[in-house]
């Protein structure tokens, strides 16, 4: 019989316990929450030695940039593609090597190229790329290239190239509005003439 | 708001219109429109709040978003908008083998017997649906209606884990209904009525005219009466009827959609009438905590759903932190716990009123 009502008290105030513990946590959410709202914040890159420095070699995940403004449609990267993931399309420039100011051409590369083509299309799909880095070797301007390495200083450092939507991940480097915009200055040269 | 003042005022109102069986009708239905819309919106209210106090309880956040779109609102809040919309475009699958008529059957039984239970609630002083001189031994015997559904559904499903489910929440449901009708009988003791607006009235006058605190075998009253409704609701550590890590479903296992949303929306309705009786009968319904403090009509709702959801919290809380009873565990709680706890107490009321009154 006593076992009895000890086996009520200890269960009661075991049960008390539990739900203070429970209580406590419920109200101390705000510092003891584990929760990453994961795209708002992320935690922070951690510091590692793989036997070179931090700034030095960046071993965080590389990607393919273009620097638009270099390219000159030769159309070499994307024949070595392996995958086909490059698509580009290009306009003969009306004039070789001079800058067209309605859609931001730029004439001349930085290696002081002229360029012939204005590139219309320029999407690289990081769904497909396989990071084999073939692509950057054959280029004449040096204008597509991997982020990291040498390059991290040009770039901010991401390492997760995540999205909301699919379609984000076909980065597109052509700048927007190229294609309409080089047809109409066309039209209206030939207008003129 | 009773249906006869109802009835009255439409009367006066369409004084043109000659058939009162019509003017009963539309009497008769407004009330209910009124119950099932609280049960939907109760229904989101408890399914946010579960969410969130769960997720608060296990360090978590819960439904989080930044807008509306993709996320869930600013701190999910749109989450029990999306749940339902989910689950009202679910295919309604019914299983072949199963007994197609009591399949479905089952749900709208335990929404009938969720329902019909608002009918005797007071909510504050003037509304009430019906003032039932037996409003709580009403509520009582429909809110045992419940089992019928449960075990139909468990049965229906030609399911082995199914009609585990019914079979448990029916031995459960059955056993439980004696320590609480032990309790209510404390209450009826006490307020020498069985009619729910006497009861309140005779706890008026500050919280210590409450009958959960008139004397110390009602306090222990209150207590066993909270614990047996939450296992009746099926709910929090007394879920074993459905318990999700053995019978997969319990007696839900083969329902989806729409008839799955009529259960669950019952489940929280359930909740919400058991509270309810709990808040008029140990807790004063809608009478203020402070004699004569923020009384009136509206300030009497705001006491009344008050002291409910301060009751639903509790079930939440109970819910996520005790771990699931056993089946024996479960019994031996009910028959040798509370019956005996519940049969000193009416003694124990009883002894008092004479001695000290």
């Amino acid at each position: 019989m006593s076992r009895y009502f000890r086996n009520i008290a200890e269960s009661l105030s075991s049960l008390l316990t539990g739900m203070g513990i429970t209580f406590t946590h419920m109200l101390k959410i705000k510092k003891g929450n584990v929760t990453l709202q994961y795209p708002e914040e992320k935690w922070p890159r951690p510091e590692r030695n793989i036997g070179f420095n931090h700034e030095d070699y960046n071993v965080i995940r590389s990607r393919l940039t273009v620097d638009i403004n270099d390219c000159i449609g030769c159309l070499k990267c994307e024949r070595i593609c392996p995958v086909q993931c490059i698509k580009i399309e290009t306009e003969k420039a009306p004039v070789r090597g001079e800058d067209i100011n309605e859609i931001n051409h730029v004439g001349i590369t930085s290696n002081g190229t002229n360029k012939v083509q204005v590139v219309t299309r320029f999407d690289i799909d990081m769904t497909e790329c396989c990071y084999c880095n073939l692509c950057t070797y054959p280029c004449p301007e040096e204008c597509i290239y991997m982020t990291g390495g040498p390059n991290s200083k040009k770039h901010p450092i991401d390492y997760e190239f995540s999205e909301h939507d699919r379609s984000d991940l076909i980065y597109r480097f052509a700048k927007p509005g190229t294609k309409e915009g080089i047809q109409k200055v066309k039209s209206k040269q030939g207008a003129q003439s | 708001m009773t249906v006869d003042w109802l009835y009255t005022t439409f009367s006066q109102l369409f004084s043109f219109i000659e058939n009162t069986d019509l003017l009963f009708l539309m009497s008769a239905i407004l009330p209910i429109g009124i119950i099932v819309s609280l049960m939907a919106a109760n229904a989101i209210v408890m399914v946010y709040a579960e969410m969130k106090i769960s997720a608060f309880m296990q360090d978590r956040v819960g439904p989080m978003g930044q807008g509306p779109g993709l996320h869930a609102g600013k701190f999910g809040i749109l989450q029990p908008i999306a749940d339902p919309i989910k689950l009202l475009l679910k295919e309604d699958t019914i299983p072949e083998v199963a007994d197609k008529p009591l399949f479905i059957l089952a749900p709208f039984i335990i929404f009938l017997g969720a329902i019909i239970g608002f009918l005797a609630v007071p909510f504050n002083e003037n509304v009430i649906v019906v003032d039932l001189n037996i409003g709580i031994f009403y509520i009582m015997a429909v809110g045992s209606l419940a089992v019928i559904g449960l075990i139909l559904a468990g049965w229906s499903s030609n399911n082995k884990w199914s009609l585990y489910g019914g079979m448990r929440s029916a031995a459960q449901i059955i056993s439980y209904e004696i320590p609480a009708g032990l309790c209510v009988i404390v209450i009826i003791m006490l307020a020498g009525s069985l009619n729910m607006q006497d009861i309140i009235h005779y706890q008026s006058g500050g919280m210590l005219n409450w009958i959960i605190f008139s004397n110390p075998f009602s306090f222990v009253a209150f207590f066993v009466f909270f614990i047996c409704i939450v296992a009746e609701t099926n709910r929090g550590p007394f879920d074993i009827s459905e318990a999700e890590s053995e019978l997969v479903g319990g007696f839900h296992t083969e329902y989806s959609g729409f008839r799955w949303s009529i259960f669950f929306l019952s489940e929280y309705a359930n909740m919400l009438i058991v509270a309810f009786v709990a808040a008029t009968g140990f807790l004063g319904g809608w009478q203020s905590p402070f004699q004569d403090f923020m009384t009136g009509p509206l300030w009497g709702t705001f006491w009344m759903l008050g002291k409910v959801f301060s009751l639903l919290f509790v079930m939440i809380w109970f819910r996520w932190t005790f771990p699931r009873l056993r089946v024996d565990q479960l019994m031996y709680i009910c028959w040798k716990v509370f019956i005996p706890i519940s049969l000193i107490n009416i003694f124990g009321v009883g002894i008092w009123t004479i001695l000290i009154g």
